[in-house]
């Protein structure tokens, strides 16, 4: 179990190192590709609490790093409590 | 893979709202007949939390088309389906509401693909070879999890009246793009299998039955 947690850290001290390559590289996904090869818009009507893994007024890369502790630490919760109902 | 807000319109959201929904829905009830080893409740909050970290890692593909990793069939094989339409559904809801990554009227139609057609596909590739070699099903049950999700994805914005192409050309383009990405999926899906068979090889045996 503690290795389990190591290895999430591991993962998260990475992202802003990803986040940095994927900015060299000019990072899109096919589907991003293909709307606006069509024209069509993206309408973000709700852009979240942390728009795309940044934290409003810090350092791009120290919001991604937050942003995955943050994350990290809100999906454990939830898949804990959810499971945690249904325990036997 | 993540479907934003503007790309599909109000029927198809609504579609696959109350599909997602069905699913979830199916996947607690037959969850909670059997109940959660209560054992296994902080491994499962863990491994969720490591597919959400490895989603934010964005493999750098030069040349302007790159993916990142999923994770629905590393989750199908390690915790079985129900419990990974439930850790995926759980990344998804916070990727959405938290971070603004997939919109919040195609929620749905992301679990969907993602949370469900990618676990499903992934875990019956994987029961279906496991017997020959593990590794080797874990590879296509990432690569298939990651190609089902897209063509479920392809599926909806085609049939989107948004979008001026139909399904023809987006299934096709989807399917073409996430065949060649999904090979890093297949990877990573097989080395996470081959590293806990050899230190914890009982996590793998949890759900699937082999022999």
């Amino acid at each position: 179990m503690k290795r389990a947690f190591f290895i999430v850290a591991a993962l998260i001290i990475l992202t802003p190192l990803f986040a940095y390559a994927a900015e060299l590289v000019g990072y899109s996904e096919p589907l991003e590709n293909i709307a606006s090869n069509l024209g069509v818009e993206e309408t973000p009507f709700y852009k979240g609490i942390l728009p795309d893994y940044t934290i409003g007024g810090l350092d791009p890369y120290i919001g991604t790093l937050i942003s995955a502790v943050i994350g990290s630490a809100l999906v454990f919760l939830l898949v804990y409590g959810v499971s945690h109902i249904m325990r036997r | 893979m993540h479907i934003p807000d503007g790309f599909l319109d109000l029927p198809l959201s609504a579609l696959t709202y109350a599909l997602a929904a069905a699913s979830i829905g199916l996947a607690v009830y037959l969850l909670e007949k059997k109940g959660v080893n209560e054992s296994r409740i902080p491994l499962l909050g863990v491994l969720a939390a490591a597919i959400f970290a490895a989603q934010m890692l964005n493999w750098p593909i030069p040349g302007g088309t790159s993916a990142h990793f999923v994770g629905s069939g590393v989750a199908a094989i390690l915790l079985g389906p129900l419990q990974a339409i439930l850790v995926m559904t759980s990344i998804l809801a916070v990727q959405t509401l938290v971070f603004g990554d997939g919109g919040l009227t195609a929620l749905g139609a992301n679990i969907l693909n993602m949370g469900v057609v990618g676990v499903i596909a992934a875990y019956l590739i994987y029961t279906l070879l496991a017997r020959r070699s593990r590794v080797a099903a874990a590879f296509l049950a990432g690569w298939f999890g990651a190609v089902s999700a897209a063509l479920a994805c392809g599926l909806e914005i085609g049939s989107s009246s948004i979008f001026a192409y139909n399904i023809w050309v987006t299934v096709p383009v989807m399917f073409i793009w996430h065949a060649l990405l999904g090979i890093v999926e297949g990877f990573v899906t097989s080395a996470t299998v081959a590293f806990l068979l050899k230190s914890r090889p009982e996590l793998l045996v949890g759900e699937v039955k082999i022999s």
